[in-house]
């Protein structure tokens, strides 16, 4: 083991190498910054320069796209409440909570430690339990997945703040647009009305990006409209954390990273279902819980541990079974594959060097992460001095460019402008559009996985349930947490009509 | 200093999102100088006579994204290609619609040689899926390059050794086989079908998106078996995780492997081919260049490679021929939808 890490250190230890990492890293955080791109982007965009290098840097510096894309995204969260990434929006409510308080600094360096955390964090995991994680990946099957989304899904009940019913009902929303498209076991579209472009559904990045940056920067809009312009009090308080606020979130971020770490090996989740149920979890365990969304700080750093921590996990099954788990690893299997190198358990015993090159890479590319973010942190605090008219058409320039970039049509630019009223519409009747997006996400993992599920079983419910103790135990949380949300909900509803 | 610091990272920010806007899909700037016959009914005779094809960059439209199986597929070719073409072969994603944007992009496209169509057998079965106005049919065929083998497989322990054992089973348990494929319309599931009907059999079919994860839940356990693309599980094959029973497609890197064929069903012929389609009216003489170009790529040593490496079976069909393939599969895929 200890010479095949040698070796990997010593395919990474080029000057060249070294500097494409290095650049990886910076173009991944500017496209994580920019709403609309995310690391997936950044990394087609630069899929086409790979094929002039060896697959070795091709290979580090996707990884530090990836590393420095799942950062990015949460700098314009805090700075503008506009999550860069979708893997970010968990981000946006304490975050932006936060930079509003005038504790920017703390926010924004949190983001970054608890990113490069995170980073190393899935690096060491991938290093030491690449095969034992591929386990994990290769125990769900479809009633396991199927287990795992209800669970993620009663999330939403606590997600609904004030009113745990309006949660619910947003839930409900965001699981109807994930029906949207093709039928997943009869390969029908459905709700299309015969428009073409819907039939592989609402686009994850045109969704989000209208629920989060457009109707954010609508509301932004109003607001200035109104005249109350939200101002900052003096100068933000840009200083780097004391040793003891970052001691203090230590527990927090192995927190967030053993859940993006194993959330990011299962193909189908990824960094953004590792950031929403991370959160909430945190949320559901504080002691404090009430002070999530008030700007709390734990609610920067679980999810931002969560996201980079799940770069390290998507690698596992692309490296330990040749399957891409997500988007982003789906384009690094395209720069392996143009360089003849195909991933899966040969890829250990054939070419040694690539993937503990990639494992070494990984924490140069947390190195680099945080002096990159650390300087970008310095110049982009004065994206708040730009004037708020010029900052908010910028953003809206931005969100389109990138939500047509991802399908080319125009089409998703229409979606995007769609889902930023709806959200703003969302906004006004206190519907918690997060829960939508979490509805959206998991809504289609639950229902194709139980529909598989059902196949295997013969049409048998019971025998989805206990098809394995996976997913018996992960039921069972998820109804004893139903239970409990209604319990609260209904005690809350007395209270307010009383 | 940190003024510089700004411009860079701000002319960075301009830089990704101008290659974003621009880069995804802008046509490579399509000839207006060898095509000027879009005015009247006269045929300019320089189109026609002149050989002087390409003078311009290619644009190869793809529907699906940059690093897919099939972009790789193009641009590997293109990199084949180009230093016979003199000019750059352009790939363009357009994954939207699943996949109508770019084929209603290509078949609308001027019809002179300068925007093709790089198509795998989901020109086939996306517009019988989602019943798309735009088909195979609105194409000239330039020339089928691959077929991407096409097999059934089972993890190492699995009691089934041969596609007999397989079927043996399903005849005496019927409905309690389940085999991972994808959804109704998709390839795998089209071999499934014709496996039933041919052999006679029930089994359940677990639809699954994209080999991948079909693959994931056969190496699980959670299925009994899967039918996918060689490509997608070939490291795992060669790891001794999964097993191939039967293979649609005679392999010349592996010749041990058998086929449908030899075991019993050569009436049942699937293949997933990969190729490149020209719009409806393209210049027989423009098409007929293309085709010679792309046959010289499979002697680009790169290129010889790429094929060993992703497990693809050199097939090489021009005109007629290749017409004649893509009609005998939307048949066949028609059929399994009703």
């Amino acid at each position: 083991m200890l010479d095949l890490i040698m070796q990997g250190i010593t395919e990474i230890m080029h000057i060249n190498t070294l500097l494409f990492i290095l650049f990886g890293v910076a173009w991944g955080t500017i496209g994580g910054m920019i709403p609309g791109i995310n690391a997936t982007i950044a990394m087609a965009l630069l899929l086409p320069f790979t094929w002039g290098m060896g697959p070795t840097n091709a290979i580090v510096m996707l990884c530090g796209v990836y590393a420095g894309g799942e950062y990015g995204g949460s700098i314009p969260a805090i700075l503008i409440g506009t999550p860069g990434t979708n893997a970010a929006a968990c981000t946006v409510i304490d975050g932006h909570e936060l930079h509003k308080q005038g504790k920017t600094g703390l926010a924004l360096y949190t983001s970054l430690n608890s990113s490069v955390f995170g980073g190393f964090f899935g690096a060491i995991a991938l290093l030491f339990f690449a095969m034992p994680l591929a386990e994990v990946a290769l125990a769900f099957g479809p009633a396991e997945y199927f287990a795992l989304a209800t669970l993620g899904l009663t999330m939403i009940c606590s997600l609904g703040e004030k009113y745990v019913f309006k949660g619910i009902l947003a839930g409900f929303i965001g699981i109807f647009l994930s029906t949207v498209g093709f039928d997943p076991i009869k390969g029908v579209p459905r709700f299309t009305f015969g428009v073409m472009s819907l039939n592989s559904g609402f686009d994850m990045v045109a969704l989000m990006m209208g629920f989060y940056a457009i109707s954010e920067m609508f509301k932004q809009a109003q607001e200035l409209l109104g005249g109350e312009v939200f101002e900052l009090k003096g100068d933000p308080d840009t200083h780097f954390p004391k040793w003891k606020e970052i001691k203090g979130l230590f527990k927090w971020n192995v927190f967030g990273s053993i859940f993006g770490t194993i959330i990011g090996v299962m193909p189908g989740a990824g960094a953004t279902t590792a950031a929403f149920i991370s959160y909430s979890e945190a949320k559901r365990i504080s002691k404090d819980s009430s002070s999530f969304g008030q700007g709390n700080i734990i609610g920067v750093a679980v999810p931002e541990s969560a996201n980079n921590a799940a770069t390290g996990g998507a690698m596992v099954p692309l490296l330990a079974l040749g399957i891409p788990g997500s988007n982003s690893t789906a384009i690094m299997l395209g720069a392996l594959m143009i360089h003849n190198v195909s991933p899966g358990p040969m890829l250990f015993i054939n070419t040694p060097e690539i993937p503990y090159g990639i494992f070494v890479s990984l924490f140069f590319a947390n190195v680099f992460l945080f002096f990159v973010g650390y300087m970008f942190i310095k110049f982009a605090i004065k994206i708040t001095s730009i004037s708020k008219p010029v900052l908010i058409a910028t953003v809206i320039a931005l969100v389109y460019t990138g939500a047509f970039a991802y399908s080319g049509e125009l089409f998703s630019i229409g979606v995007t402008l769609a889902f930023g009223v709806v959200g703003v519409l969302l906004r006004k009747m206190e519907i918690p559009h997060t829960a939508v997006v979490l509805g959206f996400v998991l809504g289609f993992l639950m229902e194709a996985n139980l529909r598989r599920g059902l196949i295997i079983s013969e049409g048998s419910f019971w025998g989805v349930a206990t098809a394995s103790p996976i997913s018996a135990v992960l039921l069972a949380f998820a109804v004893f947490s139903v239970g409990f949300a209604f319990v609260r909900g209904l005690r809350m509803s007395k209270a307010e009509l009383s | 200093m940190s003024k510089k610091i700004l411009m860079v990272v701000l002319s960075l920010v301009m830089v990704m999102t101008l290659v974003v806007g621009c880069g995804s899909n802008t046509p490579a700037p399509t000839t207006a100088a060898p095509t000027t016959q879009a005015g009247g009914g006269e045929t300019t005779p320089e189109a026609t006579t002149s050989l002087a094809y390409p003078e311009d960059n290619i644009e190869v439209v793809y529907h699906s994204k940059a690093g897919s199986g099939g972009d790789i597929f193009l641009r590997t070719m293109g990199k084949a290609l180009e230093p016979a073409l003199g000019v750059s072969w352009v790939v363009n994603n357009m994954p939207g619609a699943s996949g109508a944007t770019a084929f209603e992009y290509a078949a609308s496209a001027e019809p002179d040689g300068y925007t093709l169509l790089g198509v795998s057998s989901t020109i086939i079965t996306a517009p019988l899926i989602s019943g798309m106005t735009t088909t195979y049919k609105d194409f000239e065929p330039v020339c089928m390059m691959f077929t991407d083998p096409m097999v059934v497989f089972v993890q190492e322990e699995s009691p089934f050794q041969t596609l007999a054992d397989l079927i043996e089973f399903g005849k005496a348990n019927p409905g309690t086989l389940k085999i991972a494929g994808g959804t109704p319309g998709e390839l795998g599931f089209v071999v499934g079908a014709e496996l039933m009907r041919v052999a006679g059999f029930e089994m359940a079919l677990v639809p699954f998106e994209g080999g991948g994860d079909a693959a994931v839940s056969v190496l699980g356990g959670h299925v009994d078996g899967g039918i996918g693309e060689y490509a997608e599980i070939a490291s795992s094959v060669e790891a001794g995780k999964l097993r191939i029973i039967a293979s649609l497609n005679a392999m010349p890197e592996a010749p041990e492997i058998p086929t449908f064929a030899s075991e019993g069903y050569p009436e049942i012929q699937i293949e997933k081919f990969r190729g490149v389609l020209a719009p409806k009216g393209t210049p027989q003489e423009v098409i007929d260049k293309l085709a010679e170009m792309m046959k010289t790529a499979f002697d680009d040593p790169d290129f010889q490679q790429y094929i060993k490496a992703n497990n693809m079976i050199p097939n090489y069909k021009v005109g007629a021929e290749f017409t004649a393939i893509m009609d005998a599969q939307h048949e066949q895929v028609k059929s399994t939808l009703e």
